[in-house]
């Protein structure tokens, strides 16, 4: 007894995934890239003119300087990062750069999660005139696994089968409605007539059937629209194809 | 008979932060509670979530909320509705005073500041500025929870770090 249960355990780990995914390992980015810091344009060229003292002290950047520090040192820093992005891709072993480069784009990014709580109007303003993306922290920091992964996947799998199912289902009680309300319409009007002729005590009010004739249009419109989308989908598979 | 009326106070009105959640038709909102360390005789902060129904679409990430426990559940996760939004995040009020605030100053002293030293066009304006949201899954990606990575879709996902 005890052999056979053993034998069923060794046997169940050697079932193979019947589900067919294909796990692509995400290719690793250094996190000074762009595309990680959320800087989505690079530095660009600094005409002569805005060199010197004499740009330094314009009344641009004076303004810029005094009205809000929060909103100067997030410039300051995207420009120092973006410097030092230009400089890490020619020389990508250079570990001190990288340090400051990191340095700089968290700093930032701390800056930017403050601005959000005190002034979310301006901070919208500040990433659309600085040209960033901010995304929060994700809510655990761990590292990435095969097996993790793949249990995502085979939930998504599995959430997608439900989905079309209950989207298959949800399909086929909707296309037995119309000819249900077209049953319903005639034996109500069948029975109301009946009971007029008969003079008998009339159940069925005018409202009753009025009620079954629009949920009858509102039905034809929408299965209208439904064959419509799947004509519209046949046709662009066949293009495809 | 107190663990009966604190269960019916828990239903009676909630205050609560939005959180980003990853559902459409519901607001995740995180309430902070305490919870007593019977050993240390300690109180140790406890969340508790609660997905709210909220159809108008009132309440955004990190915004205060009052929420209220529905009469009957409205599907296996929604059980509480948001009642009203108490402060919005990122826009604050004095409550003294009624003036608008950014971070430890007045916005009309920033204002009235940058006035001083000399307004240009490209200078942000309170009054001009759109309201809250006009980034948002722009540049702006905040709404839903952020996640690392882990596969090669053909679509790229921006919340995926």
């Amino acid at each position: 007894m005890l052999r056979r249960v053993a034998c069923n355990i060794v046997q169940s780990r050697g079932i193979k995934h019947t589900v067919n995914i294909k796990w692509v390992r995400p290719e690793y980015v250094p996190a000074y890239k762009p595309e990680k810091s959320g800087d989505l344009e690079g530095m660009p060229p600094i005409p002569e003119s805005a060199l010197g003292i004499d740009y330094a002290l314009t009344e641009e950047i004076k303004e810029h300087l005094f009205s809000c520090l929060f909103i100067f040192s997030v410039a300051w820093l995207t420009a120092q990062i973006r410097y030092l992005q230009d400089t890490m891709d020619k020389f990508p072993r250079n570990s001190k750069m990288k340090q400051l480069v990191q340095e700089r784009i968290d700093r930032r990014k701390k800056l930017l999660k403050f601005l959000r709580q005190y002034d979310y109007k301006k901070f919208e303003w500040l990433l659309e005139k600085l040209n960033i993306e901010y995304k929060a922290h994700p809510e655990s920091h761990h590292k990435l696994s095969r097996k993790e992964s793949l249990r995502k996947l085979t939930e998504m799998h599995c959430e997608d089968i439900r989905k079309k199912k209950l989207d298959d289902y949800r399909n086929l009680l909707e296309s037995q409605q119309g000819p249900y309300l077209k049953q319903k319409l005639e034996a109500l009007t069948f029975i109301r007539s009946e009971q007029i002729d008969l003079q008998m005590p009339v159940t069925v009010t005018e409202q009753d059937i009025k009620k079954v004739e629009q949920m009858l249009a509102e039905w034809t419109i929408k299965d209208q629209m439904k064959q419509q989308a799947q004509k519209r989908k046949k046709i662009i598979a066949i293009d495809l194809n | 008979m107190a663990r009966n009326l604190g269960e019916a106070a828990k239903k009676f009105l909630l205050l609560g932060q939005c959180v980003p959640t990853v559902k459409q038709n519901a607001a995740k909102i995180r309430v902070k509670r305490l919870e007593l360390d019977e050993n240390l005789l300690m109180y140790f902060r406890k969340d508790e979530f609660y997905y709210c129904h909220d159809p108008q679409k009132m309440c955004k990430t990190g915004d205060i909320v009052l929420i209220q426990a529905l009469p009957q559940k409205l599907t296996k996760l929604i059980t509480h509705e948001v009642k009203e939004v108490v402060y919005d995040f990122g826009d604050i009020t004095d409550p003294v005073s009624g003036k608008k605030v950014a971070k430890d100053r007045y916005r009309e002293d920033i204002d009235r500041e940058a006035e001083l030293y000399g307004k240009l066009k490209s200078t942000f304006d309170y009054n001009r500025a759109p309201s809250r949201g006009w980034q948002d899954g722009k540049k702006d990606f905040t709404s839903k929870p952020t996640y690392t990575k882990f596969h090669v879709f053909d679509k790229n996902d921006p919340y995926a770090i």
